[in-house]
């Protein structure tokens, strides 16, 4: 028996090792810091990428990179959607109350722009350059309010751990725009991420999963990639909107 | 289908689209051409260093007549950590302005760079490689 006692005790704290790693209890992998946008020539968050559904869209407009006029990225657009982006007037964006319009999560993290995350265990913020925006990630088990709360650009995100990957859940997001073509999302659309660090912290990999059957179907997804550069700050962005006509 | 699930279909289909309708920041690629440069030359007559774009207007000649040119860039932010700031260009500069042209034919462009008579240049989009630049 007493060979068998610091095997059984060895298996048990394995277990609450696992355990406390599972549901991201011991320490959570750093996502703190600034962040710069990674032009990559070839994806090196592949992995991350090969575990959204098989079926999702992956549009490929991210950082510098847009759809044209038209170009959908293959996704498969609800007939009151067609409508929609049919009577869009392209001209309308160029005026000055729109000039400073922002989009929101849908599209506002694969901007070219930086941002700064600073990580609690209940909470995490990401501080956005572009237009000024504000992330915030409930961590501690709360779920998402009712349905008629209040929708914003950055919407209502509550997440958890999965081993080294920041899982995010996101609704409550306004409206806004999905491609930046004319093709706009609804209220409905659901938003999962999948935040990675890289092994030897200087990547940080998102992929964005999206579902709202209100003007598309299936699921569509985008990957970004950030570079870490400790020290810099993001700039205020103070849009002006001015600039419009 | 009876009239009252027609009514709620309709309203739906109407929220839907109200909430579409909503513009967004105007993208590059729908309101400018990305494959093709043109180059025009003239005097600075406005400077502005704001987000969400800089804003350069420039008078030029051409054939005897001024033309405006309304010219854009890309974000500020963006353009001051390649160190450009709201000086870098001043009321009375002549210079010539590389950039991407308006799909609307109109006379307003996409800075790709500013070109100073001295040689020295102000960098903004730089274009992917194999784009030919052209006069205006």
């Amino acid at each position: 028996m007493q060979s068998r006692t610091p095997a059984r005790l060895v298996a048990a704290l394995a277990g609450v090792i696992f355990a406390a790693v599972s549901c991201g209890a011991l320490a959570a992998p750093s996502l703190e810091g600034f962040w710069a946008v990674k032009f990559e020539q070839k994806r090196t968050g592949q992995a991350l990428i090969d575990e959204l559904p098989k079926s999702a869209v992956l549009i490929n407009d991210t950082g510098a990179g847009e759809l044209a006029a038209g170009d959908f990225g293959g996704l498969k657009l609800k007939p009151a959607a067609i409508e929609q982006v049919r009577n869009y007037n392209y001209k309308d964006e160029l005026k000055r109350e729109n000039t400073c319009s922002a989009p929101s999560v849908a599209f506002f993290m694969q901007a070219p722009f930086p941002m700064e995350i600073y990580q609690g265990t209940e909470l995490i913020v990401f501080k956005m350059e572009y237009f000024d925006l504000v992330r915030v990630i409930f961590l501690d088990g709360r779920p998402h309010p009712p349905k008629s709360a209040p929708h914003t650009r950055s919407g209502h995100s509550v997440g958890h751990w999965e081993g080294d990957t920041l899982v995010v859940d996101t609704t409550h997001i306004s409206p806004g725009t999905f491609m930046n073509n004319g093709f706009n999302h609804s209220d409905a659309l659901h938003l999962v991420e999948r935040f990675r660090v890289s092994k030897d912290g200087n990547t940080l990999w998102l992929t964005q999963q999206y579902e709202d059957p209100q003007v598309f179907d299936g699921l569509a997804a985008r990957y970004m990639a950030w570079t870490h550069r400790p020290g810099e700050y993001v700039y205020p962005y103070d849009c002006d909107p001015s600039y419009g006509q | 289908m009876n009239n009252v699930s027609r009514l709620v279909r309709g309203a739906l289909l109407a929220a839907l689209l109200a909430a579409g309708t909503a513009a967004a920041h105007h993208s590059f690629a729908v309101h400018f051409v990305g494959d093709k440069l043109i180059k025009v030359s003239g005097v600075v007559d406005e400077f502005s260093f704001h987000n969400p774009h800089g804003l350069l207007v420039l008078k030029v000649r051409k054939d005897g007549a001024e033309q405006v040119w309304r010219i854009e860039t890309n974000s500020p932010n963006i353009l001051r950590r390649r160190g450009w700031d709201e000086t870098s260009i001043k009321h009375g500069d002549q210079v010539t302005v590389e950039g991407y042209p308006a799909r609307d034919g109109s006379n307003s462009m996409r800075v790709y760079r500013v070109i100073y008579p001295d040689g020295h240049e102000l960098v903004g989009q730089r274009p992917d490689p194999g784009v030919v630049s052209g006069e205006d």
